[in-house]
């Protein structure tokens, strides 16, 4: 599965609009590229991005506190 | 990667240099009858990979240190009196998408000396890589290229799925390890990952609150009451903790006791038939039991009775009433007798009164009479008297007379001995018995009568007891659940559902708890917010609200990509299921993989069209369901990683169901495999198969090889000489 695959299951999740992340709109047509100031959709793609990189859970999430705490 | 080839030198039954298969895209088939060798193909291929070979006595894995010169071919030994032999088996696989070759060949080798064999404790495994495939070979011996190379070929977790035997498919989906399709699923998709961001989650979450419950702690207006708070919101939380261990404890055991029921349930209606015919079996038994004893007691009492109830009189009729009629002419003349001694006596007494009164007694005198006798002459009368003469006699009674009783007269005419009381009491005797003679023809008949129904009764139960027991031997025979088994089976079952039913209120006790304390502890965060004096960050706040989100949808995510990976199994296992079984009119069914109760677990089983689980499943049913179920795990996994791909490598796949299945199995096996090598027996026995093989279109058709014995088995006494000889078909 690649990061965009992982990403879209992640974002069809009914939390996200429930919440307000997305609209369904949004959702649907959201790419991993997309530009995004949404700290959910951002930590989820930090998430993806170091599982998919085989990265150190620890930095992973050491990365997501520290855009968390901006 | 394509499996090229293997070559074997003097590896078991294949003896010398010449035994090599090569192999293509595909089905490959190596057609053989049982011991030609196809196992031992099967064993090449996973002693060069694992140096290992499968001993079917001990159905278990041995390594090349346990056999050690076992693994040569007797062929070999035999024509060798001194000197080395070397074993060998070489792989060689293609990486098509980078052309690149890699050469697995593991090396073995013992020596004959002096009639004595000495063998090697190890074999060598020799691995060369052509970075492309027409350069040269280079060794490789780094042990972590070697690994990597190893993985490439075939990762050890999904070694279970890509290279198995045909006995080994029960275990690979195991209907009693209610885990074993998890995972399978586990490993053959990219399920982990949603697994490892969802513990990525969980951290995050409670490092954000942790940092969050330090501020609030920091901004707390009475830090003492703050802390108490937090002691008191710890151990709630540690509570809800381990109740959240059990309640996933309690739910696991109930989905095991839920499937376990459910697997139980195929058999449970032949368990209770069984049970309930062994019951009447032992009923008819015990009553059998008792009518054999009935009727033996009957029978030693028949023969008793000639005595006891004095049949032997039968037919004695005759005899009493002629000892009667003896008896009584016995007593007749005793009663004349009698009669006329008593008619004596009174004769004599007259006589003698008479005499009396004639001439008194002792007149003449005794010794006048006495002279008289002897001079032969009466003196009285003055008469001559001779000896003989009546006057003689005359005088001699007179002379007699005084000595002379009436009595004495008649006592000679008395019997000596009498007999009348003892016959008399033999006549009682014979009266009282003569009036049972009458009813001895009827007690007989009774008794035979008797005899008789036990006898029939007997002859019925025996008649019925047979029946039953070819009855129950019939379905022991078709469902191969014995008596103990099925009085096991159906115990376990109650014990199942009882557990079922005592983990569901457990659980529903514990949901309530955990309810209670969560209720608790949001008390508690609203008391601790409340001694909060100022704002806390923004920042903050709105992180922890990110991550608890993040927390929620890693789990849903999860379960939802899980469930979709889940129904499209389903789909692709149904698609390989109605292909294998599209040649068998009778197969019915759809694969339903049903999640079990814990939320976790999934089992594979067959319903019909309404949904109704189908029970009673025969072997060829539950093998090709767990088979499809395999090969939708793989043929999912390939739609996912297209670079992902192993060789299948299977001995006697087919052998477990039937032969109406062969081929839709090997279409299947050509679409989902890329490249598959199957062993099997049903191509050789079964010529016209061979053919349709050979010729089905819709079979992705690798080479198909026939192996054959040099001696047939039942010609050989040994195998000093044997060898293996390949043939290629295609």
């Amino acid at each position: 599965m690649t990061r965009e695959e992982i990403l879209r299951s992640f974002l069809e999740d009914e939390l996200v609009e429930k919440k307000g992340y997305l609209k369904k709109s949004e959702v649907e047509s959201f790419k991993w590229t997309s530009a995004n100031t949404n700290k959910l959709v951002e930590v989820i793609k930090f998430a993806i991005d170091g599982e998919v990189s085989n990265e150190s859970s620890n930095i992973t999430e050491k990365r997501i506190n520290q855009y968390l705490n901006k | 990667m394509i499996l090229e080839s293997v070559e074997l030198v003097n590896f078991l039954c294949y003896s010398g240099d010449k035994n090599k298969f090569e192999f293509k895209e595909g089905i490959n088939v190596i057609v053989g009858d049982n011991g030609y060798g196809k196992s031992k193909l099967y064993d090449a291929f996973y002693w060069v990979m694992y140096d290992k070979i499968f001993d079917t006595n001990a159905k278990s894995f041995r390594t090349t240190s346990q056999i050690k010169d076992q693994l040569v071919s007797d062929k070999a030994k035999n024509d060798t009196d001194h000197g080395p032999i070397q074993v060998s088996v070489k792989l060689t696989f293609h990486d098509t998408e980078k052309d690149e070759v890699y050469i697995l060949e593991r090396k073995y080798e013992i020596r004959k000396s002096d009639g004595g064999i000495l063998s090697d404790d190890a074999s060598e495994l020799i691995i060369s890589h052509k970075e492309l495939s027409y350069m040269n070979a280079r060794v490789v011996n780094d042990p972590h290229k070697i690994d990597i190379i190893k993985g490439k070929i075939l990762p050890d977790n999904i070694k279970p799925y890509m290279w198995f035997q045909g006995e080994q498919v029960e275990s690979i989906i195991d209907f009693n390890q209610n885990d074993t399709l998890t995972q399978a699923i586990n490993v053959l998709s990219n399920i982990s990952r949603y697994d490892n961001i969802i513990t990525l989650a969980d951290s995050l979450k409670e490092s954000g609150i942790k940092e969050l419950n330090r501020k609030k702690r920091d901004l707390s207006k009475d830090l003492t009451a703050s802390e108490e708070l937090e002691v008191r919101r710890k151990r709630i939380e540690e509570k809800i903790h381990a109740k959240q261990i059990q309640e996933v404890q309690i739910k696991d055991n109930q989905a095991k006791a839920e499937e376990r029921s459910e697997r139980l349930l195929n058999q449970l209606s032949d368990a209770k038939r069984i049970r309930e015919l062994e019951q009447d079996r032992k009923n008819i038994e015990e009553n059998l039991r008792r009518v054999r004893e009935e009727h033996l007691e009957a029978q030693i009492a028949y023969h008793k009775k000639m005595f006891t109830n004095k049949w032997v009189l039968k037919s004695t009729e005759g005899i009493f009433d002629d000892y009667s009629k003896a008896y009584d002419g016995y007593e007749q003349t005793k009663l004349k007798k009698e009669t006329e001694r008593k008619a004596n006596l009174m004769a004599a007494d007259k006589l003698l009164k008479e005499m009396q009164t004639r001439l008194p007694i002792d007149v003449p005198e005794p010794i006048h009479m006495e002279k008289m006798l002897e001079i032969e002459r009466c003196l009285v009368c003055d008469r001559e008297a001779p000896e003989g003469s009546e006057p003689y006699q005359k005088m001699k009674e007179i002379l007699e007379r005084s000595k002379m009783r009436a009595q004495d007269m008649v006592e000679e005419d008395k019997p000596k001995n009498d007999f009348s009381m003892d016959l008399k009491k033999l006549y009682q005797n014979g009266l009282a018995m003569s009036h049972l003679i009458d009813g001895v023809d009827d007690d007989i008949t009774r008794a035979l009568e008797q005899l008789d129904k036990l006898d029939s009764r007997r002859r019925e139960l025996q008649e019925e007891y047979d029946k039953l027991d070819s009855q129950v031997k019939a379905v022991i025979g078709e469902t191969a659940i014995n008596v103990n088994d099925a009085n096991n089976l159906i115990n376990e079952y109650s014990a199942q559902n009882d557990m079922a039913k005592n983990a569901i209120e457990q659980s529903s006790q514990l949901k309530y708890e955990i309810e209670k304390l969560e209720s608790e502890l949001a008390l508690i965060e609203k008391d601790l917010t409340g001694l909060v004096v100022g704002e806390l960050p923004v920042y903050l706040e709105e992180k922890v609200e990110v991550l608890n989100d993040f927390q929620a949808i890693a789990h849903s995510t999860r379960k939802r990509v899980f469930n979709r990976l889940v129904e499209m199994l389903e789909s692709e296992a149904n698609r390989h299921y109605q292909e294998m079984t599209s040649a068998n009119l009778s197969a019915k069914g759809i694969i339903r993989l049903r999640e079990l109760s814990n939320g976790k677990n999934y089992m594979p089983e067959l319903v019909d069209e309404q949904g109704n689980v189908l029970r009673q499943l025969n072997t060829s049913n539950i093998i090709l369901i767990k088979l499809a179920t395999i090969m939708a795990i793989v043929s999912a996994r390939q739609s996912s990683r297209d670079t992902d791909l192993y060789t299948l490598i299977t001995d006697a796949p087919t052998s477990v169901f039937g032969e109406d299945y062969t081929i839709g199995f090997c279409r299947t096996v050509s679409k989902v495999y890329r490249q598959s090598i199957i062993m099997s027996k049903e191509f050789y026995k079964n010529e016209k198969l061979r053919k349709e093989l050979l010729q089905d279109d819709e079979i992705n058709l690798g080479n198909v090889w026939m192996i054959t014995p040099s001696i047939p088995e039942a010609e050989r006494t040994n195998r000093n000489s044997l060898t293996t000889h390949i043939q290629k078909l295609n």
